[in-house]
């Protein structure tokens, strides 16, 4: 499953398994997530909401990650404490819960989704919504290909970075924002020339009637 | 590929920018509504930038919205790559964020990050791209001198015209925030904008003087 060392590092969230909410399909998945979190944060109602927070933890049970479930919220806890604590202050204690729950419930369902599919289902899928944009003069292929050349440039820029930023140190220059980031980037606009050019000479990426005026010629 | 060495001699052709492009004028017209396998891989670099100066470390202010390298990263690939290909850049960042990589700041990623209370400033990022390419652009035309005090003002302008006020939207729809609240929430970003927008320019100054076919402005018509 995993592409590579650094990527798979990136696509960590997803945990493999064989539950009812592996398999069913990315679109299904997508689809309740989508209907769930416009009627919680549109609808505003109590009853809807715990109805929602008692629907994503069944989802969790049933996946067999419930002990994940509660993974977003500690890592958003100070961001939701203060919204809590400005709501009860402004407008009472139904505001605080109602805004606090709201998105807690939206960020947990979120990330079963990622949790229960495989990063590469999940790419796929986003490729796959641009098919229907095809009349619009969308390209899934070419936005496939962008998509995949992205996964496999993040390793490299970190590691870019990672290394400039060692070398600043060296020169004791690592609180120079300057230092820092200068040549990350022109590391990373030379790496996007290589790999433009490589791609070009293997007429990889290049639209087809391009390919037929460069035969004509 | 295995050609992975930054340091790599450059192509013959990689400062000339038009070669491949065609020579009339026509042609010209059309090539602008085509990205190159070029473009593709700059519009892919440039969105994993994004990501990984959104992803190292950065300063947690204000109400957990934390300040990272992110912002200067959309206004830097705006104004390298100009207003179409920099947009798209940043735009397949934030579609492959949306999507559940964890390329957001904190590692986060997901959809669920829509509910929060910073999605106002990732939506608006795409088009600060595409404002500040515009902005750059017509500086990179027009001058040769103070290129770098000219691109921190089109950055600071796209900033204030597009980032922060979809930041407060965002905080006072997802946080149920009054606008004196969320605007008090976005001025603790301000400082931290100021510094990010001018570093900029600066970064982008120098990556026009190592890359000077980057600022011509037949590439960046695409």
């Amino acid at each position: 499953m995993r592409r590579s060392a650094g990527a798979g590092d990136l696509l960590g969230a997803y945990r493999p398994g064989t539950s009812s909410m592996h398999a069913a399909p990315l679109g299904l998945k997508a689809g309740v997530l989508v209907v769930l979190s416009v009627a919680v944060l549109a609808l505003r109602s109590p009853v809807l909401l715990a109805l929602a927070a008692v629907l994503v933890l069944t989802a969790y049970a049933a996946a067999g990650l419930l002990r994940e479930s509660w993974v977003p919220l500690r890592l958003m806890w100070p961001v939701l404490v203060l919204l809590g604590v400005f709501q009860w202050w402004a407008s009472g204690v139904e505001a605080a819960v109602m805004v606090t729950g709201n998105i807690a419930v939206c960020v947990t369902a979120a990330r079963l989704l990622t949790l229960t599919t495989a990063p590469q289902e999940l790419l796929d899928g986003l490729v796959s919504l641009a098919r229907p944009l095809r009349p619009l003069g969308a390209d899934p292929e070419r936005f496939g290909l962008t998509l995949a050349l992205m996964l496999r440039s993040i390793p490299f820029l970190l590691g870019s970075a990672r290394d400039v930023r060692e070398s600043a140190m060296a020169r004791g220059l690592e609180r120079n924002p300057r230092a820092l980031t200068v040549p990350v980037v022109i590391r990373a606009v030379a790496y996007a020339r290589q790999t433009g050019d490589a791609l070009a000479a293997r007429g990889i990426g290049e639209r087809s009637e391009t390919k037929v005026a460069k035969g004509n010629r | 590929m295995k050609n992975t060495s930054a340091d790599a001699p450059r192509p013959a052709r990689g400062t000339g920018g038009s070669g491949s492009t065609g020579t009339g004028n026509g042609a010209r017209l059309r090539a602008r509504r085509r990205w190159t396998s070029a473009d593709l891989s700059l519009i892919a670099v440039f969105a994993a930038l994004t990501a990984v100066f959104s992803i190292l470390p950065g300063v947690p202010l204000g109400a957990g919205v934390p300040i990272t390298l992110q912002t200067l990263a959309v206004m830097l690939t705006g104004m390298l790559l100009g207003p179409g290909r920099g947009a798209a850049a940043v735009g397949l960042f934030l579609l492959a964020g949306l999507a559940g990589l964890p390329v957001f700041s904190g590692f986060r990623g997901g959809p669920g990050v829509l509910a929060g209370p910073s999605a106002g400033y990732l939506l608006s990022f795409p088009v600060a791209a595409a404002v500040v390419g515009l902005l750059a652009g017509l500086v990179l035309r027009r001058t040769r001198r103070d290129r770098t005090v000219l691109l921190f003002a089109a950055a600071l302008a796209t900033s204030f015209a597009v980032v922060h006020p979809a930041g407060i939207a965002g905080l006072m729809l997802n946080g149920h925030l009054s606008f004196p609240a969320a605007l008090a929430v976005d001025m603790a970003f301000w400082p931290g904008d100021v510094i990010k927008n001018l570093l900029a320019a600066v970064v982008a100054v120098s990556v026009f003087k190592a890359f000077p076919s980057m600022a011509s402005p037949v590439r960046r018509s695409r």
